[in-house]
């Protein structure tokens, strides 16, 4: 699967450093824009804390709404980078090439973005230092002999998470580096001198390579286990909480997962399509890019859709009545019904009938659309996970309410999906969004053979 | 056979085969009929360990009848054996033909080839269907008793689960023995001016159209796409059947989503490392050197060990999360299977599933041979062996008589020992299983020749800058 013409050396350094060597004109409005959002939800967040959680839509029994919601829908997001890049890699899948770096960075920013929200939800910000730290100059819980309980899952996350971003942030820059050497070569001043630091004395020798290769590799396969420890950990927030009946499955942990590489993977196909189209990388990031994205996506929300099943079925199989009211809550109940069939049609139906057809994987607009669906529907389902589930915790009718996100809610959540447009497009300014090596290391391995009359496509593999 | 040397340098030496696809035909429909003696002595050992098995199962039957199905959870954890790796075999080879993965070209009719192991399935599963209570609780309800059971046919469909669980089981068998065909078509067609006496018959029989023009080509791929993906829904579904139905709701209490994920996973990993050994025996004793380079062991090897991974990840989630909530209902099912009744077996079911095959597998040298994948292999089995009779033989036995309508299990049952008459049936279905599959690889080529054949247009041995490398085609 090679379409395209063959690339030059200085055509992909030419074409691929255009998006941090010349900006284009709509540049900074866009970041204008994204970046006067990003300072009314920060505004907002700064109201709520300073009013408390009665301008937002949480109360008893529903205590977590749209920020937790959102929390695990960018923690799900930030899946995408790992199950590319690594796990590609691992693979030695050829078409991963121009992916990596896009998925790889908009792990770390969804990763960013996620842990504001936890922070945000706690409506006093400064007391999660309480999570860690019980020391004397932190008097409050110390005095009253309150002590971290590290064994809740709530402690787990942090940990979890940061573990992720910081071995994420050292995946970035490991591959990083050969093109901070070219940017180095290619730039002056203070921008010469920064990337010459960030290349680290890169002269791209062969024990560099070697170096570079090995250390990408190894870490590929160290990050695997904390990307799945991560929304496993995300998961377990719910599923060890025994009182919420339809929160404590045991299938949380991998649905989630597989839930997060869904999104996070469509997100990612979004993100290649709109970079195609804005910096004009038609040689790059091709039809047969996305068309094996969309493949991949195929088998991943059917593995998504098997576990859903499996979470429902075993949801009615236990026949206990304060499980039945959450689930007849969920899929009787209007607007809950409404929702979860807009949900299950988002996520699965409506993009696998679209990726079905090879034609419809090709086409970019429709393909955009598929993507928009999936992470509509992700997540619409955290949100039906967590809702109902809170709505109907108490068995007795008479402590049953619901929830109504505020405007506050809503202006916070349009922010984080505003911050991560503005981080990723920031980024673009900064480093190439698709690695400069990794593009020349396919030219370099492309050949073609001949069957009979007809000449294939084929590639050199040493393993 | 002409074949060349294998190819590849350092660390990768041997690792790649170029067959001749010019004798390749003749070469393996002389390995299909040759009976070297070791090969008949294996049909001979495992024909008996087959017949101690009917024995068994007629001693079984005679001494404990078919109204209670705790005597039979033996027999019913050999079902699920065989059924895990036979039902899971024909998946691996239709998964990597839909990834267009290269190296798996040689395992393809290894794989296959277990659907016809699939018709022992089937005939074992009969007498489960008996065996299987009814939903419906029989007696009075009482207090802390279900009038319905728990299971995952809730109230209906009528037939359920019994005629159900047959319909699934047969159509499961019948999918996968159209795979088969359809796949070893072309090789039967190109295999029957060669072959005499039966086999000429059959080849005729199975192969009679088929002449190998441009539309039959398209039509296999379509059939073959088709029906696995048929195949993989049924599978799925029928794994969630089986061990809802025969495990987790005959364990009062025992709600846990994630079982057939298990199962399926399980199942994946034992058909894989039983194709791996089977693949080890072909390289090393049967004259298919020439076929099977270590490149094929490799990429398996990876696949087993990722299988591997997923199979303690979601015997952790599962742990953990029964364990965390401090439930009794759901502490007692752990005691049960994991911590106390069983542990014993659960902890060799833990090394054997988990702990050995991946400090065996996660070494680049011992993947990259031919007997390191394939020892995992035996280990996985091994280890699917004690799960299932962890599972089985638990579930048989955690509820008897009324208690299997009770909301949830209040005692944990003691462990039950095998007799005599369970040893037979083990060692016999076992024996059955590998007798079947011997004798299935005399009927069809245990290489899928057309695979192999245009593997060899593909791969081709070139030269890149300094050095010789593998040329993969790629083509779409």
């Amino acid at each position: 699967m090679q379409e395209g013409t063959p690339l030059q050396s200085r055509q992909v350094n030419r074409e691929l450093l255009v998006s941090i060597l010349n900006s284009p004109k709509w540049f900074f409005g866009a970041l204008s824009v994204l970046g006067f959002i990003v300072l009314v939800a920060m505004s907002t967040a700064g109201f709520m804390i300073n009013q408390g959680f009665g301008v937002t839509g949480l109360n008893r029994p529903v205590m977590w709404g749209f920020f937790i919601t959102n929390f695990v829908f960018w923690i799900g997001i930030s899946h995408a980078g790992v199950m590319l890049s690594a796990i590609l890699r691992l693979s030695k899948a050829e078409w991963r090439r121009p992916a990596t770096r896009a998925a790889e960075i908009l792990t770390v920013f969804s990763l960013m973005t996620a842990m504001t929200m936890p922070l945000i939800h706690t409506g006093r910000p400064w007391r999660t230092v309480y999570w860690i730290y019980t020391l004397p100059f932190v008097p409050y819980d110390y005095a009253r002999g309150i002590w971290p309980n590290i064994r809740t899952p709530l402690v787990w996350d942090p940990s979890a998470v940061y573990t992720y971003l910081t071995s994420s942030i050292l995946f970035v820059m490991i591959a990083l580096i050969p093109d901070f050497a070219v940017l180095r070569d290619r730039t002056t001043g203070i921008s010469h001198r920064i990337y010459g630091m960030l290349a680290m004395g890169w002269q791209g020798n062969a024990r560099q390579w070697k170096l570079q290769i090995i250390a990408g590799v190894l870490l590929s396969a160290l990050i695997l286990p904390v990307f799945v420890s991560v929304h496993s950990i995300v998961s377990w927030d719910f599923g060890m909480a025994v009182s919420v009946k339809s929160w404590h499955s045991t299938i949380f942990a991998p649905y989630f997962v597989v839930g997060a590489v869904h999104s996070g993977v469509s997100a990612v196909a979004f993100v290649l399509i709109i970079l195609r189209y804005i910096y004009g990388w038609q040689n790059y990031i091709r039809h047969e890019h996305i068309d094996a994205l969309a493949r991949l996506l195929i088998v991943v929300a059917t593995g998504w859709f098997y576990f859903f099943v499996m979470e429902v079925v075993f949801g009615f199989y236990g026949r206990e009545a304060d499980e039945i009211a959450v689930r007849n809550y969920q899929f009787m109940i209007s607007p809950w019904n409404i929702w979860m069939m807009i949900f299950v049609g988002l996520t699965y139906f409506a993009p696998v009938a679209i990726w079905l057809s090879r034609p419809a994987r090709r086409n970019l607009w429709i393909m955009s659309l598929a993507c928009i669906f999936v992470n509509i529907g992700m997540w619409l389902e955290r949100f039906l996970i967590i809702v109902p589930g809170l709505a109907r915790k108490q068995l007795l009718t008479f402590d049953w309410y619901t929830y109504r996100p505020s405007s506050v809610e809503w202006i916070i959540i349009i922010g984080t999906f505003a911050l991560v447009s503005m981080l990723m497009l920031t980024i673009a300014r900064v480093v190439p969004l698709i690695p400069l090596y990794d593009i020349k290391e396919g030219e370099i391995l492309r050949t073609e053979i001949k069957i009979g009359r007809v000449t294939v496509p084929a590639v050199f593999r040493e393993d | 056979m002409a074949v060349t040397e294998p190819k590849g340098h350092g660390q990768h030496a041997g690792m790649w085969v170029f067959p001749d696809a010019a004798v390749m035909t003749q070469d393996v429909g002389e390995k299909t009929k040759a009976m070297p003696r070791p090969f008949t002595t294996a049909l001979a050992v495992t024909g008996i360990f087959f017949i101690l098995g009917i024995v068994g199962f007629i001693a079984r039957a005679v001494d404990d009848g078919f109204d209670d199905i705790a005597p039979w959870g033996y027999y019913m954890a050999i079902f699920s054996m065989v059924f895990m790796v036979t039902s899971g075999a024909p998946l691996v080879a239709l998964a990597f033909r839909f990834t267009k993965s290269h190296w798996r070209r040689p395992l393809s009719r290894v794989a296959e080839l277990f659907s016809i192991v699939g018709i022992l399935n089937l005939l074992m599963f009969i007498p489960l269907m008996f065996l299987l209570p009814g939903i419906a609780n029989p007696d009075a309800v009482i207090e802390g008793e279900l009038a319905v059971r728990r299971t995952i046919w809730f109230e209906g469909p009528i037939g359920a689960p019994h005629a159900w669980d047959l319909v699934g089981v047969a159509f499961l068998t019948i999918t996968s023995l159209t795979i088969l065909w359809i796949s070893a078509k072309p090789d039967m067609a190109e295999c029957r001016d060669t072959a005499t006496g039966f086999r000429r018959w059959l080849y005729n029989y199975l192969a009679g159209n088929w002449y190998g023009t441009k539309r039959q080509w398209n039509a296999q791929k379509a059939g073959l796409a088709l029906l696995g993906a048929f195949y993989f829904m049924t599978l799925i579904f029928m794994h969630f059947v089986i061990s809802s139905d025969y495990a987790q709701s005959l364990i009062p209490g025992w709600k846990d989503s994630i079982f057939p994920v298990i199962y399926t996973i399980t199942s994946l990993q034992m058909s894989l490392g039983a194709i791996l050994v089977v693949l080890f025996i072909m390289r090393r004793w049967g004259g298919y050197e020439g076929y099977i380079g270590k490149s094929t062991f490799w990429s398996a090897s990876k696949v087993l060990l990722g299988v591997t991974l997923l199979w303690v990840y979601h015997l952790f989630a599962f742990f953990i999360t029964f364990w965390y909530g401090r439930l009794e209902i759901e502490q007692n099912v752990i005691k049960y299977l994991v911590t106390d009744t069983y542990a014993i077996i659960f902890l060799l079911n833990l090394i054997f599933s988990f702990a050995a095959p991946f400090a065996v597998l996660l070494w680049n040298p011992v993947r990259r041979s031919a007997w390191g994948p394939a020892l995992a292999g035996v280990l996985v089995l091994f280890g699917g062996l004690m799960f299932n009779i962890r599972i089985f033989v638990g579930s048989a036995n955690a509820a008897p008589g009324a208690e299997l309508y009770k909301a949830f299990m209040e005692h944990v049952p003691a462990p039950v020992y095998p007799d005599i008459w369970d040893v037979f049936m083990v060692v016999g279905g076992l024996g059955a299983a590998v007798f079947l599959y011997l004798a299935a690889t005399k009927l069809m080529p245990l290489i899928s020749i057309w695979e192999v054949k245009e593997g060899t247009l593909y791969q081709k041995w070139g030269k890149f800058i300094r050095g010789e490398y593998l040329i993969l085609g790629k083509p779409e």
